[in-house]
């Protein structure tokens, strides 16, 4: 009789059941790359980093996504949906890791142990970004190396979970991860070495050691595995997918999530005609006007105008919103779009096929000009800042000229000015402002508040949940 | 002092002798039985005592003994007697010895209501049962709440349907809404609702909502019957919303941009109503039944056949439906009865194009059609605010058939004296499918469709259950004695099947196909799964009656279900209650107006279990694919997807109530009041736990956490009487409903305030929390119009806030606006429900009015508070905020933003008073009808949702929240209708 009231599972596992066998680890480290592409984690789906810099305003329309508004002047506070969901899919991503770094090691899955090494280093590189992601977007946070942690976790340093999880993991990674040119055609967008020590350089930067930044830097630059796209507009281009400037990419094609689409590019795509997605996220005039002021190719390659022609289509653009919005007879906006996510292609469901760039190479020659510079080496660092720029002028000698300045300070800027103009929309200009500690100086204006913003709040509802033990973040 | 009587006991009509009645000295336990000649002798206290002779189908009779010694008497049959039994769960009792709150409504007066749920007609008939009607889509199911919101998920009653559990829809396991479709009003004969533990407990874990019984109709002994009812009915749209026009949208845009001259010239604007575009007059609705019925000594039998047809007044919106009914006895072997109860219906139904809101949004100004300048053809026009709607129609088809089986087969034998054995399966099945096509087309940028697509669906689900039950009805004296015990278990399985494709070879109906698509494996999709459960139950009651005074029931059910984990997988169901005849007391004095009176109690524990079956189980789906490689393919991945609860256990609602019953002047007037206090504990609520567990964002596990109260009075009063050759009736009936959340898993690692109510755009306006009703509106009050630019900087406002938008009240006092600010706005679980009806006959015409309403209910105008970017506008909005015009109601003209944050600006109140239905009917006089040979005929005109009172702006305030957390949002409704018709029965 009780057999009858014994009804299991159809269709699918009860976990605890998982991974057991080589095919298992397999799909379980691609379940951890899958997280890429939820679009919750992307800042809770919208472009919010690109929003709170001085790069992109909130877009769409003044009565859609009103939840983001709050982020374009720093007034959102703990109860907003796009944090909280940002922060939730990073667990998320972060147990799925969690669950192949402790269960494929298990020498009871029988596996080819090549295999077993790669795959532990994937999870570990992705737990590693997974994390970098939480504690600069939220600082010191519960810390969880397992899959069903305990419930009275409280906050672990910033610092510590660095050194315990970030630093170790993508050490890791760039131990036993093989190189880019070492994997097959078809594994083209999995972590490799390049990717960690590129991470790692990043994040060293963040957190002001330069050291170990031009030491990560100048290990990517000397690997002889990436280089620029001679052409600027394809370093994020669909043709240029996992090319020769990508480091580390989301492969998406251009369909719906569950058959590989990504929303990252919807989400800032041109709303109304074409209709490609909800136009979050437009670049802001100030932006445009500093790169024509530069005479920069960089804008029309990093912007979609009105009546711009891409691919055959012809972009009009929203009919419910002015194409230009004026305060007392001054421009203050005009309706353009982000181009670095266009996908050609006939049909709404092409944004969906963009590949999001996390690091490209662009951003390793920058950030060891950084290093560099701060390890007092300028003349190495205009190297690699004039490499940049020189793709940039794409063969015009009449602008953009290389950048000759050596006084600290003087480059330090020029190199801010360049990461601003190379490396626009692409989430990175928010964590430049706040880690060089110029967040107040720029972003003053536009309501950053100094000692507050450079963190998101702590979700409300963890607050609430754990009774205060996961205290809020300052000033929230 | 002793007297002895003696006598003979007879029925009145044909003198034959009763043999076992009863006769009682009233007012005390004395008794005795006749014997097989009808005599008896008693011994009695005095020659005052009064004596009380009673039988099983007879009206009992009182006779004073005065002095005398020998009292032979007769009784005469009570057909009202005979039709005073209640149906309750396995097996029925007599309404005299019912101590539970049951409420009964004939099948007849399911027939009022021109639907294809019989549910439908219960609205307004029955205190404490609320139905709504959220939506006027052909087949769109009701909203059924009994008592209140007993819980945080699914709300619905069970339905018993001549004993076969309906817990969800036959053929469609999404298991919202009511399920009684399958069934023809015709064919049914009673309804009977069970209210309070009493009554439903011996469900178990499936009564917790209240338990619906329905029986169907069983040949009558004599000659066959044959019936026939025919009813035409036409449908108009109840209401309009209150849209602006072209010109005065034109003005509103104007508006927006203060700067002179506005973007248009107002007076040269055209103007479309897009509601009159999209609806059609006089939709058509058609019911045919047929049926033929008898019984002989041995066999009984009853075969129904019916169609309902009813076109959407939406195009592209409909159901047909054709139900078979067969209900069948035969007595094989003495006391040896086998039986069949066979319900078979085939459903088509149209699903409507979504395009109401597509039609309120659209702008006035657009036109639907334009001259294609390179054809000179009329073509769908390009239409701004959503889109055209006709193109939306045109390009829409989208069709589900099912076939739904319920079906009963029982052999009971009866032995010794008073028991009987009855093993009885049941089933439920069904099957449906639904196919969806779309064309390829262009109308506008935002309104195409770039490759053709078809989706096909198949879903089937079963139900088995066996039941065996032994039971015992037995007179003895003055005790009466009905009990019933018996062991079910219970089988439901469900699967699911559907795939996809894209690029059809042609757009014709017959190419609706897969095979027909280019065959793209990456446009193509496939998809299955399924679920299933069981259960197992002992149940027990027993219902003992002394001196028809004095009742008492028990019931006692075990459930286990494999929803639930090993560790909490039975529950133990129990209830207790006592009824008092207190008229039968001698004490009771004897006033000519005052007939019977009851006094009930009772109290039980009644379950739920209605959560997905894999609730307990925390899963991995291989559905979670990365995209790899230069020729990038989709890599198959596999993750943690929902999260499982393996300590789950049942919901249990705990229910005290109160009764009294009583009917005066004769039974001319007969009424029932009830008190109930309910509480449901252990919630089985889907809850955020913390979020660095990993689930991810909106993934929510299963808890046994929350904890809710409902109590509320209910009554009901009918009176009927004749004057002359007028006969007419009365009946008023109402309910009130108190709901307070008392727990929310407070101190468990869960997100303990639940937050919901959507709008659609990111905005969610509802919530659920500790001390409050479940799903009440949470946002901004407020209270004005900002009219200066001082004012709004003196005054604390959101960012962005200027002169003309609404202020918000700085609720807390902090001199900051901010959500802190926020407060509890409205409450959309109705204070009072409630209906009357009246009905006047005089000779064979006859007039009939049901009303029906419910005060003290809020509703969020949804469908207002939602811009995704310049819409048109209801015309609320005519009187905006301008320079010139300094309203401090509503705001300036804004196409968007911050005037749109939830607030009470948008709640209205949704109280209504609605003319149900209105009747008129005339019955043939015999003398006409023995001339074709036929027993009735009757004819009548009906008008239904004539007339509705009401302060609320939408379609219809009849609308039900399909989940009680959400609270009652209008968030654009396909709208109820009228509808006039016109019938005729006619019975040979």
């Amino acid at each position: 009789c009780e057999e009858n009231l014994e009804k299991p599972l159809l269709g699918s596992l009860t976990a605890g059941t998982f991974p057991q066998s080589e095919s298992d680890a397999i799909l379980a480290v691609n379940g951890v790359y899958n997280s890429l592409r939820v679009w919750n984690i992307h800042t809770g789906g919208f472009p919010l980093l690109d929003i709170m810099s001085d790069q992109m305003i909130k877009g769409s329309n003044p009565g859609d996504g009103t939840a983001i508004a709050p982020y374009d002047n720093f007034s959102h506070t703990a109860t907003e949906g796009s944090g909280d969901r940002w922060y939730k899919t990073l667990y998320q991503a972060i147990r799925r890791a969690n669950l192949v770094i402790n269960e494929v090691p298990n020498a009871e899955i029988v596996m080819d142990e090549e295999l077993r090494v790669r795959i532990v280093a994937e999870a570990r590189f992705l737990r590693g970004y997974f994390y970098s992601q939480l504690v600069q977007g939220f600082g010191a946070v519960p810390l969880v190396l397992v899959t069903d942690p305990a419930l009275d976790l409280t906050k672990t340093s910033a610092e510590e979970i660095f050194n315990q999880v970030i630093y170790p993991d993508l050490l890791h990674a760039a131990e036993f991860l093989p190189e880019k040119s070492e994997y097959s055609a078809d594994e083209a967008g999995r972590a490799t070495k390049g990717a960690a020590k590129a991470l790692l350089a990043r994040l060293y930067l963040f957190n002001g050691d330069f050291v170990n930044a031009e030491k990560y830097a100048l290990e990517v630059i000397a690997s002889a595995q990436y280089e620029l796209e001679p052409n600027f507009a394809d370093a994020f281009s669909y043709d240029h997918e996992f090319g020769v400037e990508s480091i580390f990419e989301i492969g998406a094609l251009p369909f719906p999530f569950d058959q590989g689409g990504n929303q990252y590019g919807n989400t800032m795509g041109i709303r109304g005609t074409p209709n490609r997605g909800w136009g979050f996220g437009r670049p802001a005039y100030p932006w445009i006007l500093m790169m024509q002021a530069n005479n920069d190719p960089r804008m029309d390659a990093s912007i979609i105008f009105l009546g711009e022609v891409l691919d055959g289509v012809e972009t009009g653009g929203d009919a419910s919103t002015p194409d230009t919005t004026r305060v007392d007879g001054d421009i203050v906006e005009i309706e353009v779009y982000n181009q670095k996510i266009w996908h050609p292609g006939p049909g709404t469901n092409e944004s969906f096929g963009h590949n999001k760039r996390i690091i490209r190479y662009a951003d390793v020659l920058l950030m060891a000009a950084e290093a560099l510079n701060e390890n007092n080496k300028p003349a190495e660092a205009l190297v690699y800042l004039n490499e940049v720029r020189e793709r940039a002028r794409g063969g015009n000698a009449g602008i953009l000229p290389d950048i000759t300045v050596t006084d600290q300070a003087g480059l330090r800027l020029a190199i801010e000015n360049e990461r601003n103009y190379e490396l626009a929309f692409e989430g990175l200009r928010f964590w430049d402002l706040v880690r060089t500690n110029r967040a107040e100086t720029v972003l003053g204006p536009l309501g950053f508040v100094k000692d507050k913003n450079e963190l998101f709040p702590i979700p409300q509802s963890e607050v609430d949940i754990s009774e205060g033990r996961i205290s809020q973040n300052k000033g929230y | 002092q002793d007297f002895k009587i003696s006598g003979t006991l007879l029925d009145s009509e044909t003198k034959e002798a009763l043999i076992g009645a009863t006769i009682i000295e009233k007012g005390t336990t004395n008794g005795t039985v006749t014997d097989l000649e009808g005599n008896y002798q008693l011994m009695v206290s005095g020659s005052e005592a009064v004596l009380v002779f009673t039988y099983l189908g007879y009206s009992s009779k009182e006779v004073r003994v005065n002095n005398q010694s020998v009292i032979n008497a007769s009784l005469d049959i009570d057909f009202s007697e005979l039709e005073e039994v209640v149906v309750m769960g396995y097996g029925s009792v007599r309404k005299s010895d019912l101590t539970g709150a049951v409420a009964s409504v004939k099948g007849e007066d399911l027939l009022k209501v021109p639907n294809a749920s019989p549910v439908q007609a219960l609205q307004g008939k029955v205190s404490g049962l609320q139905v709504l009607s959220p939506s006027g889509d052909p087949g769109a199911t009701p909203v059924v709440r009994l008592r209140g919101v007993t819980t945080l998920n699914n709300n619905n009653p069970l339905f018993v349907v001549d004993g076969v559990i309906i817990e969800k829809g036959v053929s469609d396991n999404s298991g919202s809404g009511t399920p009684l479709d399958f069934l023809n009003a015709n064919d049914i004969e009673s309804v009977e609702v069970l209210k309070d533990a009493s009554a439903t407990a011996i469900f178990g874990s499936r009564g917790s909502n209240g338990v619906i019984i329905i029986t169907t109709k069983r040949g009558a002994q004599g000659a066959p019957r044959i019936n026939f009812n025919a009813e035409l009915g036409w449908q108009v749209v109840a209401n309009k919303i209150d849209l602006m026009n072209g010109k005065e949208f034109g003005q509103y845009v104007n508006d927006i941009d203060l700067t002179e001259p506005g973007p248009y010239n107002v007076d040269q604007l055209s103007s479309t109503d897009w509601q009159d575009e999209i609806y059609n007059d006089y939709a058509p609705i058609q019911s045919y039944s047929f049926s033929f019925g008898g019984a002989s000594e041995k066999v009984d039998y009853y075969f129904g056949l019916g169609y309902f047809g009813q076109e959407g007044i939406l195009p592209k919106s409909g159901l047909e439906r054709i139900t078979t009914k067969i209900n069948t006895n035969y007595e094989i072997a003495k006391n040896l009865d086998i039986g069949l109860s066979l319900s078979v219906a085939l459903k088509e139904k149209q699903n409507s194009p979504g395009v109401v809101n597509t039609a309120l949004r659209a702008w006035p100004i657009d036109a639907p059609y334009t001259t294609d300048p390179a054809t000179g053809e009329q073509i769908f026009a390009e239409v701004q605010g959503g889109g055209n709607a006709l193109a939306a129609i045109e390009y829409t088809n989208n069709v589900n058939k099912s076939i739904e089986s319920v079906g009963n087969v029982f052999a009971q034998y009866a032995f010794l004296d008073g028991f009987s054995v009855k093993s009885s399966l049941q089933f439920s099945l069904g099957m449906s499918k639904n196919k969806s096509f779309t064309p390829e087309y262009f109308v506008a940028p935002l309104q195409q469709n770039e490759t053709s697509d078809i989706s096909q669906s198949y879903n089937d689900n079963s139900f088995v259950l066996w039941e065996n039950t032994i039971s015992y009805v037995k007179e003895i004296g003055v005790h009466r004695f009905n009990t019933v015990a018996g062991y079910t278990t219970q089988r439901v399985k469900s699967e699911f099947l559907s795939g996809s494709a894209q690029n059809l070879l042609r757009d014709g109906e017959s190419f609706w196909y897969i095979d027909a698509s280019d065959g793209d494996p990456l446009l193509q999709d496939v998809s299955n799964n399924a679920s299933h459960s069981a259960i197992q139950s002992y149940l027990f009651r027993f219902n003992y009656s002394l001196m028809n005074k004095y009742l008492f029931t028990a019931t006692y059910r075990r459930d286990g279900s494999s929803k639930f984990g090993p560790n909490n997988r039975y529950g133990v169901f129990p209830s207790l209650a006592l009824g008092w005849n207190l008229s039968e007391e001698a004490f009771f004095p004897e006033v000519s107006f005052l007939g019977n009176v009851k006094l009930r109690a009772s109290w039980g524990i009644v379950g739920n279990d209605k959560i997905s079956y894999d609730a307990q189980f925390p899963q991995i789906d291989q559905s979670f694919g990365a995209v790899f490689g230069q020729n990038e393919q989709y890599v198959a991945g596999a993750a943690y997807a929902t999260g499982g609860n393996p300590n789950l256990k049942w919901e249990e609602t705990e229910q005290f109530d109160v009764g009294l019953n009583f009917d005066m002047f004769n039974g001319r007037l007969v009424s029932e009041m009830d008190y109930y206090v309910k509480t449901t504990n252990d919630i089985l609520v889907n809850l955020e736990p913390i979020g660095y567990t990993g689930l991810g964002a909106f993934q929510q596990i299963v808890y046994n956490v929350a904890s809710v109260e409902n109590k509320g009075f209910e009554f009901s009063l009918n009176w009927q009487d004749d004057i002359g050759n007028f006969n007419y009736k009365l009946g008023f009936l109402g309910s009130t409903v108190k709901n307070t959340v008392l727990e929310l898993g407070q101190d468990i690692g869960v997100d303990s305030l639940i937050v919901a109510g959507d709008l659609g755009n990111g905005q969610q306006v509802s919530r659920t929390a500790v001390g409050q009703p479940i799903g009440f509106f949470y946002g901004y009050d407020a209270i004005g119009v900002f009219q200066t630019q001082q004012q709004v900087d003196a005054t604390p406002h959101l960012f962005g806030q200027t002169v003309g938008d609404l202020i918000y009240r700085d609720a807390n006092e902090d001199g900051i606006l901010d959500g802190d600010d926020r407060i509890m706005l409205g409450n959309s679980i109705p204070g009072l429900v409630y209906g009357f009806n009246t009905e006047v006959g005089y000779k064979g015409f006859r007039v009939g009015l049901d009303f029906q309403g419910q005060t003290g209910v809020d509703i969020y105008n949804g469908k207002q508070a939602v811009r995704f970017s310049l819409l048109n506008y209801e015309t609320r909005f005519l009187d905006h905020w301008t320079p010139s015009n300094p309203s401090n109601e509503n705001f300036r003209a804004v196409s968007g933003g911050t005037n749109y944050t939830p607030s009470n600006y948008f709640i209205e109140d949704g109280s209504y008073l609605r003319l149900r239905t209105v009747t008129l009917s005339y019955s043939f006089q015999q003398a006409v009808l023995n001339s074709v040979g036929a027993q009735s005929l009757k004819v009548y005109v009906r008008g239904t949702n004539l007339f509705t009172k009401t302060q609320f702006s939408g379609y219809s305030p009849d609308l039900g929240a399909s989940s009680a957390l959400d609270g009652v949002i209008d968030r654009g409704v396909y709208p109820i209708t009228k509808v006039y018709s016109v019938g005729l029965n006619l019975t040979f």
